[in-house]
């Protein structure tokens, strides 16, 4: 056993070698958590949804009364890929009126069917109306509507995704 | 003060319950006969590189696909787009080769001490599985990035395993996935290279250090101070940490000077020529002296003789001896094996550098590396074709004109969508900026003057000056 002096310097020699080695340990953690955490997080965060316009033919074809559900191609810019994809949208045609809801159901995001002038979710039974108003069951809010537009004679949608299970429509970007 | 008494307590209260410090007062007061040294810090900088490529694997994992129509792609992305995809990359990319050196410095210096000696013949043998694991790493993780070098690599590696007589041809198709290099193929690289073999090493990395610390350091050589004793903490964990840290700087600085490098993707139809490895080296050096059938030496005989020998290593030497002055055969032949592997590999390269038509050749590969490198990252265009049909009735494009039909559409698709390996798509080649009708006429004939990785082949046939317009206002009506 050593005297006291010595025990004390070797408890400050350990303890600074100690905390050398922790130092060291800290920092090679910390470059390579930093750089793993901006990896795997900034591209989920700096995506921004693509402006899609999509053709859904002449407007003169959508019959009119009852929704009609129509494919429409949007373009999703996914990390190393650029995918083309369908999504389905509802048309209304009364006249000159039109109405596009999105088929997302906004509680919780299953494909919203229509029967005759009713909108049915049949994941947890929501219900709509044909102005797309909430009929009953779990949905938070009325359908999505879609901004479009009729160029030429052509109707034309422009695709989003909105937050779902929350009251009102919010653009997801 | 209040927060360490707190602290203080904590750790009390999770020890009752774990008795952790019990454990890492094993783990930090192992004895060190003859004291802590520089020379033992090999074994720890290689669990540090493994866990290194743990971590830096795993998150490349999160863009990366084991298929080959996306496997190159999503490697781009991860070099060219992603913050900090170049950097893991990188140390990924080097941590392999630092793995292949410092498990072969780790090993040399075990045989030199001795320290495979005295109840370590597992120890030893553990680890020279281990070693073969490392390259397993090292060959399966070649292939993902599926370009030139990974696919022509990995065709070669594959061929050569099957030349081994009799189990040859059948360990081939089980490598291959079926006669060919696929994209089974890479599924099963790839899951052998995340999910098996890192199981496996880890599994074995445990059990090395387990019975290294049963059978405790073999300490210096020459047996002579050994009453010096360090214990593990604090003075072997600071030279660990120190070489930890020279290891990670160095792999960070090559990784931000020399990124790893990223080809053209795989081109099953070009005359690439293969280059192995630089761990690999030696075996395809001493290929190009056992010409036929006499090919076995070097593919199979003699990596059986030197594993055979290592392996057996402990069980032959039986002698306590462990002065590596004192073992001057054994020595010998370690540095002899070492030296000799080390020139084979100057020796390749040297050959590659003196022979006018290889190093014509490689040095027009790495030029393609290397303006695949520089180009910016395009997203890969999926289900193109199935938009531009218009599955809604909606979009349609007219036909292509008979003269592409005829002339190009083998290649470019019928669609203009391309076709894998042969022709990359027209799709989207007149939305790029400067890219007018002109534009496109000349791309016809001189596509490296607009940057293009590879004008169409030397047949490219011979289409009127009418045609090709009608082509390019086709063209400029795609999206």
């Amino acid at each position: 056993m050593s005297d006291h002096q010595s025990t004390e310097d070797n408890n400050e020699r350990r303890s600074f070698l100690g905390v050398l080695s922790g130092l060291i340990a800290a920092g090679i953690s910390a470059v390579l958590g930093v750089n793993i955490g901006r990896f795997a997080v900034s591209p989920a965060l700096s995506a921004a949804g693509a402006e899609n316009w999509s053709d859904l033919g002449p407007v003169g074809d959508i019959p009119e009364g009852n929704p009609v559900k129509k494919n429409v191609v949007v373009s999703q810019d996914a990390g190393w890929g650029k995918f083309q994809a369908q999504r389905a949208v509802w048309v209304i045609r009364s006249g000159e009126k039109v109405t596009v809801f999105t088929a997302v159901c906004p509680h919780l995001g299953c494909t919203v069917n229509a029967k005759d002038d009713v909108f049915i979710c049949a994941c947890h039974d929501s219900k709509w109306d044909v102005a797309g108003t909430a009929q009953g069951g779990p949905t938070p809010r009325g359908l999505d509507a879609l901004e479009y537009k009729v160029e030429g004679d052509v109707l034309k949608v422009r695709y989003q995704d909105f937050k779902q299970g929350i009251a009102q429509k919010e653009v997801l970007s | 003060m209040a927060d360490k008494s707190k602290v203080e307590q904590l750790v009390g209260w999770v020890d009752e319950r774990t008795g952790v410090k019990a454990l890492a007062d094993e783990a930090m007061n192992e004895p060190i006969r003859g004291g802590a040294r520089w020379a033992y810090v090999f074994g720890s900088a290689l669990l540090f590189l493994f866990a290194v490529q743990v971590a830096t694997g795993i998150a490349m994992t999160l863009y990366y696909v084991p298929t080959a129509d996306h496997a190159h792609a999503s490697v781009a992305y991860i070099q060219k787009v992603v913050p900090g995809g170049a950097l893991l990359r990188g140390i990924h990319h080097y941590a392999s080769s630092a793995m292949v050196i410092l498990a072969v410095v780790h090993l040399a210096q075990t045989f030199l001490y001795g320290a495979y000696k005295q109840k370590r013949e597992l120890v030893w043998v553990i680890g020279v599985v281990m070693l073969l694991l490392v390259l397993g790493f090292g060959f399966t993780g070649y292939l993902l990035t599926w370009d030139q070098a990974a696919y022509f690599g990995t065709k070669v590696g594959t061929s050569i395993a099957g030349e081994i007589p009799v189990v040859g041809p059948i360990q081939q198709k089980i490598m291959l996935g079926g006669t060919e290099l696929s994209t089974v193929t890479l599924s099963r690289f790839f899951t052998t290279h995340v999910f098996l073999l890192p199981l496996l090493l880890a599994l074995l990395a445990g059990l090395h250090v387990a019975l290294f610390r049963k059978a405790g350091p073999a300490g210096p050589y020459h047996n002579k101070d050994d009453k010096k004793v360090d214990r593990f903490f604090p003075k072997q964990v600071f030279f660990d940490s120190v070489a930890m840290l020279v290891v990670f700087v160095t792999l960070v600085y090559l990784a931000m000077t020399m990124p790893a490098e990223l080809g053209p993707v795989a081109d099953p139809s070009s005359d690439y020529l293969a280059r192995p490895p630089w761990y690999f080296m030696p075996l395809f050096q001493l290929l190009k002296w056992f010409p036929g059938s006499w090919a076995i030496i070097p593919t199979a005989v003699l990596p059986a003789v030197v594993f055979g020998a290592l392996f057996l290593l402990p069980f032959l030497d039986r002698k306590a001896e462990r002065n590596p002055f004192k073992r001057p055969i054994a020595s010998l032949v370690l540095l002899l094996t070492i030296g000799g592997a080390v020139g084979l590999i100057f020796l390749a390269k040297h050959q590659d550098r003196n022979n006018p038509e290889f190093a014509e050749k490689l040095k027009k590969q790495d030029e393609e590396a290397q303006a695949f490198f520089k180009t910016p990252f395009e997203p890969q265009l999926i289900g193109a074709t199935a938009a531009m049909t218009g599955a809604s009735g909606a979009g349609e494009v007219a036909a292509a004109p008979a003269a592409y039909m005829e002339s190009c559409a083998d290649c470019h698709g019928a669609n203009g969508q391309g076709e894998a390996d042969l022709g990359p798509p027209v799709i989207g080649l007149a939305a790029k900026p400067k890219r007018t009708a002109e534009d496109l006429l000349k791309i016809m004939e001189d596509a490296r003057a607009y940057d293009l990785k590879k004008p169409m082949p030397a047949s490219f046939p011979d289409i009127s000056e009418a045609d090709k317009k009608a082509i390019v206002e086709w063209m400029l009506k795609l999206k």
